[in-house]
């Protein structure tokens, strides 16, 4: 399939499942380990790729949430979530997309400014979260917040929809004008 | 390029599954029924999930049949008509909240009253119950004594039908009978004595009437001694 669509399969009992999408192989695969080590109630599944497309050749549940990791550090990464982001239907991003940016913490490696990734997640209407991936307590926290979400999505948190999710996580600031 | 990792969720189920390995009949009893109560929190869970995605399928389906705008826009205008319907979408909430409170605090009132009446009721039925408690230890002594005076009487009719009975044995002693055999001789012994006085006064041809004495004798003599 070339389009990610949500909800287009029947959802699997008790089942949750992630994909996270970036480049760095390693970043992904701690946080993949992480998610998984949290303690909750329902089965999670969380699948790893480089790139949309996926190979359809592969018979997958429905994804309930995607997460695009981006690298603050190489523009590669931001163009990599760029390309993929064209293959996903536009009612993912109805508070089933999230977007993560790594790397923040180091100012003088940031090849890749800010404001960037801010009017890109502004631009899909989705949140963005900031988290250092290789600080392992910051993974962790983050592993949980990104857990409460896919849960959430899933439809597993009885009275709260991904949409509801996303008009709570909406943030407040506007993108900073173009001048700066 | 795409990896796949899983895991089984610390389900309680898979817990209480190693618990049944253990001896004893008990505790597999108590593993046994901590397992269907897991069963039945898994089911009422599974049950909230799927009300959940079934809700929100439903507001797909009902987001799919409006009619999207074919018209090409600016970027612009795409980027205000989306913060519109944001904001749409944040006043639903808002109003929604504040519906729901206005509720709570009006099921605040009612519940408040309906404990205030919750609490009378708990009081009369206990004094109703002290009542009936009362009525219940008169009824008991009503019943003590009933009971006391029925056995009373039982020995008094016990006490009489001996005191018959033993009238009876007395009357029907040989003692008696012989006694009567010998009063009924004695009297008829006497009664021949008054019979031979009587004839030897009327075969003298005297005239007893004159002579108080004698007429006091032979009307003695007429008395029967069989009524006496």
């Amino acid at each position: 399939m070339s389009v990610l669509k949500p909800l287009d399969k029947l959802p699997a009992l008790n089942t949750a499942t992630g994909l996270l999408v970036g480049t760095e192989d390693a970043l992904l695969q701690q946080l993949a380990d992480s998610m998984l080590k949290e303690d909750c109630a329902s089965e999670l599944r969380v699948h790893l790729a480089k790139s949309l497309p996926l190979p359809s050749n592969v018979n997958r549940p429905r994804i309930d949430l995607i997460v695009f990791v981006i690298n603050l550090h190489s523009k590669y990464s931001l163009q990599h979530v760029q390309e993929s982001l064209r293959h996903v239907d536009a009612s993912f991003f109805l508070g089933r997309v999230c977007f993560l940016s790594t790397g923040a913490g180091q100012e003088h490696h940031c090849s890749i400014h800010r404001n960037t990734v801010l009017k890109l997640a502004h631009t899909y209407r989705s949140p963005l979260l900031f988290c250092d991936l290789e600080v392992e307590d910051f993974r962790a926290t983050m592993a949980q917040r990104l857990v409460r979400m896919l849960l959430v999505c899933a439809g597993h948190v009885p009275g709260v929809s991904a949409l509801s999710l996303l008009s709570l996580l909406r943030s407040s600031e506007t993108p900073p004008p173009e001048e700066l | 390029m795409e990896q796949l990792l899983q895991e089984q969720a610390a389900a309680e189920s898979a817990d209480s599954g190693e618990a049944g390995g253990a001896g004893g009949l008990l505790q597999v009893a108590g593993a046994q029924e901590a397992r269907s109560d897991d069963r039945m929190t898994l089911l009422l869970r599974l049950r909230a999930q799927t009300k959940q995605q079934l809700l929100e399928y439903k507001s797909m389906i009902d987001a799919n049949e409006e009619k999207t705008p074919e018209q090409i826009m600016q970027e612009k205008q795409i980027e205000a008509k989306i913060e519109d319907l944001e904001n749409e979408i944040e006043e639903v909430k808002i109003a929604l909240e504040m519906k729901n409170l206005t509720l709570a605090s009006v099921l605040m009132d009612d519940m408040k009253h309906i404990l205030k009446l919750n609490k009378l009721i708990m009081k009369s039925q206990q004094e109703s119950w002290e009542l009936e408690e009362k009525l219940l230890d008169v009824r008991k002594k009503r019943l003590q004594l009933k009971q006391a005076s029925e056995s009373k009487l039982l020995e008094i009719q016990t006490e009489k039908n001996k005191q018959k009975e033993d009238l009876d044995n007395v009357e029907n002693s040989d003692k008696i009978k012989t006694m009567q055999q010998n009063l009924q001789k004695e009297i008829q012994i006497t009664t021949v004595i008054q019979h031979v006085f009587q004839n030897l006064i009327l075969g003298s041809k005297t005239n007893w009437a004159e002579d108080s004495a004698l007429k006091e004798t032979v009307l003695q003599l007429e008395k029967n001694l069989t009524m006496i």
